[in-house]
């Protein structure tokens, strides 16, 4: 590509980018050091390791990030490794039913816990039944166990990340190493630890970033579960005075150097290993065909995870088709009514139409953004464009909420981005470009993954034989591209469906509200708000399902959309 | 005018410097090649010529227009690639119709050039066909013939031929040539193959450091190398270090060589051998002589190589000085250890400035 053109997308990305990303990170972080008479100040970032209730939070927060980080690992590892050495029964459509979770929205997921696993729940009628709890002292799971209820809901959502990040490093891995190993007379557990593992650590830290930053700064499993001793729910609750209460802005800051450490700490660890630019050992398949009750075996254990990954959006669903769940182990009866309600409800059909145009907004943004960049890095020759990478891949460190609180702060009257807000305190435009902000390092990698496969003499040949730059894209690039580019923008779209931080912060009135912000609105309404919130639920799952086959019958190679 | 000039180009990736200052001449409807080992910058030349590089200097004519300024789908310069390039998503015909239709060609018309140009490379009726269900050989055609279609004003080929059998080689070189000749085409042709450049080329340049060696035709080339690198890397030769001894000797320029006194002659306009000085001397091995004694060198057989249509000796000659000869015809082959003296004529031996 012509450096001319390269160096002037550069400027315009790198411009949105700073614009729309750095600025308001900068600016979160500053009106942390910042008192109200504009001085310089650490008297509130000290308060946050001073104050008991903040510093319980981050702990708290701390906690929930690596213990869930490990219990994903836990539940990655082994099923990356199984789907790595062996063939079992069922394992094509197994493979790409694991990394449903991803896209289930825990959110939704945990209103369907809290109705198994209440003092009148599912779980404890259970019990009841079998005679092994005293109906008069039923356990409160979830009142004693809210922050492991966490873990696992995290754990259950997050892991095919780290899955799909280790299933790539050991696709990348070369047999022959792990073969030199046997010869050598290495057993198979020995060879895990000292072969196996050391050289998958490039997809676990890649991965376990992403995972630890994720679940560190998870806001809506939390609210569900009414734990607020966490500092995203600490921050959320700060929002309504923020006027007279800095300290929001001060664990923001706070979170954000963690989740940036985080990051930074993987990379270094990732470029010095040298193991992530390991060439491709060529077509050699290592799998073992496992036959009779060993094969069905691990095809149990595929179909175990999917199934308890997936038990919580069933007992949304079950929810929300329930007259009456309350004290026995299912559902008394079942009934539509709840859905026909939902559609009648003011919240509902505009949340549905409103998440729509939101999430298909960033879509095209990010495609259109994603594609350039993606271009700039693989196709041209400037200098910094290993920057741009780096940079395109930052949201990923950046937490939500830290983005989220720019945005609110920056869109207040007389502020930067006040012209982003429509008749009305319309969120859309701001909405659109939070949500592709955050999820442009997907689309990136999709499209970075799809150039690179594809032979750049295709253009040039298309070039050599008179069809200029914009024409050559559009009839040969772009269609060369289309099944990454779909894949990318799929996943972003799914995303933006069931994002909570942005959502929650940014949408303020009820006719602007997305699906998650509607859903939690009716969590917190009395009568049947829970059953409602379950419909919506149910209602999204069915457009991101729908949305997600189709990305995972485009997407192909499985690995290279997580991977930073 | 020359079809194609290139003026001082000079290209720089980063701290390397892949070409040094390259300047030659294509003439109209020549078959020019552009021969050299790999990272010689030949590559790169051809696709500063097709403007998918951009010279860090110097510039680039068609017809004594410049085009180094001009994007590649505006030079007419169609490009036939190593790989192929064949697009996936399309079939034979869409891929060799596409040209023309970014030419606005009538689409009655497309049909017809498209059959037309398949019935040129013999592979008629082919159009509807999947990029995946042809041959190596299939492909390199189609490849071929989509860049024909266009009648371009020069056409392109990087190394055409390296991912076929050597079968389809030999059979694919003729094939190419005439098509080129028919078509009364102006062609650049990079290879690696020094064979391939002698069998196919109108006139080559060989390319070393990214720098133009020589240019001559193959002829030229072979029989009046004006480098030891010219000398080495086109066809085999054996090269000896030498003094000279009498620059202006009646018969040529007599050197001194560790195996003993030659006379040779010099094929580099602009040099003088000064008495003393250093050369090299390129003897090929088809142009000496075995006989059983006497010749202007004699030494001992050290191996023999019979090959059927000759055989190869490796010859020590005194002071572990070895020669490769190779005898056409061969009636007997000579025993290892056997003493043999070797004759060469004048003309055969290249006194080469050092």
């Amino acid at each position: 590509m012509n450096s001319r053109k390269a160096i002037i997308l550069t400027a315009v990305v790198t411009l949105f980018f700073a614009v729309f990303f750095l600025f308001p990170v900068i600016m979160v972080i500053g009106e942390a050091f910042v008192d109200r008479d504009g001085g310089l100040t650490l008297a509130y970032f000290s308060q946050v390791f001073v104050n008991p209730v903040y510093l319980e939070g981050l702990w708290n927060a701390l906690l929930l990030g690596v213990t869930s980080t490990l219990a994903t690992l836990l539940i990655a590892f082994p099923l990356a490794l199984l789907t790595h050495r062996y063939r079992f029964p069922l394992k094509s459509p197994l493979s790409a039913l694991i990394l449903v979770p991803l896209v289930l929205p825990p959110f939704v997921g945990a209103v369907g816990v809290k109705q198994m696993l209440g003092v009148k729940g599912a779980l404890n009628a259970f019990l009841e039944k079998l005679g092994l709890m005293d109906p008069a002292a039923p356990m409160d799971w979830l009142g004693e166990g809210r922050f492991w209820g966490i873990v696992v809901m995290n754990a259950l959502h997050l892991y095919p990340i780290l899955y799909m990040n280790i299933a790539a490093s050991l696709a990348h891995l070369d047999p022959a190493m792990e073969e030199a190993a046997q010869n050598l007379g290495c057993s198979p557990w020995r060879r895990l630890r000292r072969i196996t593992m050391p050289l998958t650590m490039p997809g676990i830290f890649a991965g376990g970033a992403i995972v630890f930053i994720w679940s560190f700064t998870e806001l809506g499993v939390p609210l569900v579960f009414d734990y607020s001793r966490v500092a995203p729910v600490q921050i959320f609750d700060g929002l309504k005075d923020l006027e007279s209460n800095p300290f929001p802005y001060a664990l923001v800051a706070v979170m954000l150097i963690i989740s940036s450490a985080v990051f930074l700490l993987s990379k270094a660890l990732l470029g010095r290993s040298r193991l992530g630019t390991a060439p491709r050992p060529k077509g050699r398949n290592v799998e073992r065909v496992l036959k009779g009750w060993k094969g069905w075996a691990i095809t149990l254990v595929f179909a175990g995870v999917f199934l308890l990954a997936s038990l919580p959006h069933m007992g949304v669903i079950l929810l929300s088709s329930a007259t009456d769940w309350y004290g026995s182990v299912f559902p008394e009866q079942l009934t539509g009514a709840h859905y026909e309600e939902a559609l009648g409800h003011p919240l509902v059909v505009p949340s549905i139409q409103n998440s729509l145009l939101y999430a298909s907004g960033a879509m095209v943004v990010d495609l259109v953004l994603g594609l350039a960049i993606a271009w700039v890095i693989v196709r041209s020759t400037i200098r910094g464009r290993a920057l741009l990478d780096a940079l395109v891949m930052l949201p990923l460190a950046v937490p939500g909420l830290v983005l989220a609180f720019g945005y609110l702060a920056l869109a207040q009257e007389g502020r930067a981005f006040s012209f982003l807000v429509g008749v009305n305190g319309n969120p859309a435009a701001l909405l659109i470009i939070a949500y592709a902000v955050r999820r442009l390092p997907y689309v990136v990698r999709a499209a970075v993954a799809g150039l690179q496969q594809s032979n750049v003499t295709l253009e040039e040949a298309a070039l050599s034989l008179g069809a200029p730059p914009l024409r050559m894209m559009k009839r040969i690039a772009l269609p060369l591209l289309s099944a990454n580019l779909l894949a990318g923008g799929i996943l972003a779209f799914a995303f933006a469906m069931l994002e909570v931080s942005d959502s929650l912060i940014l949408a303020q009135q009820a006719e602007h509200f997305p699906i998650t912000k509607a859903i939690y609105a009716l969590l917190n309404t009395l009568g049947n708000g829970y059953e409602l919130a379950s419909a919506l639920g149910v209602w999204a799952m069915v457009f991101l399902g729908i949305s997600i086959v189709g990305a995972v019958s485009l997407a192909g190679k499985r690995g290279g959309l997580f991977r930073m | 005018m020359d079809a194609i000039r290139a003026d001082s180009i000079v290209k720089d990736f980063g701290d390397v410097r892949a070409l040094n200052g390259v300047s030659l001449g294509v003439e109209s409807g020549e078959l020019f090649f552009l021969l050299g080992g790999s990272g010689c910058g030949k590559t790169t030349l051809l696709r500063c010529i097709a403007g998918l590089e951009e010279p860090t200097s110097g510039q680039i004519f068609f017809d004594g227009e410049d085009v180094t300024a001009l994007p590649t789908h505006k030079r007419e310069a169609a490009m036939v690639f190593q790989s192929y390039a064949l697009w996936p998503h399309m079939t034979v015909g869409q891929n060799i119709g596409f040209g023309l239709e970014e030419r606005k060609v009538a689409k009655n018309e497309i049909a017809e050039r498209v059959r037309e140009v398949l019935e040129m490379v013999r592979m008629p009726g082919f159009e509807s066909r999947g990029i995946d269900q042809m041959s190596g050989g299939q492909q390199q055609r189609v490849s071929l013939a989509r860049a024909l279609v266009v009648k371009p004003k020069c056409l392109l080929l990087d190394e055409p031929l390296s991912n076929l059998d050597a079968l389809l080689r030999l059979e694919m070189r003729s094939e190419i040539r005439r098509i080129v000749k028919e078509n009364g085409l102006t062609g650049v042709y990079v290879t690696h193959d020094q064979a391939e450049a002698l069998s196919m080329a109108d006139r080559l340049a060989v390319m070393d450091g990214g720098r133009v060696q020589q240019v001559g035709t193959p002829e030229q080339i072979y029989r009046n190398p004006r480098t030891a690198y010219v000398a080495s890397f086109i066809g085999e030769t054996n090269l000896l270090e030498a003094k000279v001894k009498n620059a202006t000797d009646r018969q040529g320029v007599a050197v001194e060589t560790d195996a003993g006194e030659l006379i040779g002659r010099n094929t580099d306009d602009h040099w003088t051998p000064a008495p003393g000085e250093k050369v090299q001397v390129s003897i090929r091995p088809e142009a000496i002589r075995i006989l059983p004694e006497g010749g202007q060198l004699e030494g001992r057989v050290v191996e023999t190589m019979y090959l059927g249509e000759s055989i190869q000796y490796r010859v020590r000659i005194s002071q572990g000085v070895e020669m490769q000869v190779s005898e056409m015809n061969p009636r007997a082959v000579l025993e290892e250890g056997s003493r043999v003296g070797l004759e060469m004529q004048v003309e055969d031996v290249v006194v080469l400035r050092e």
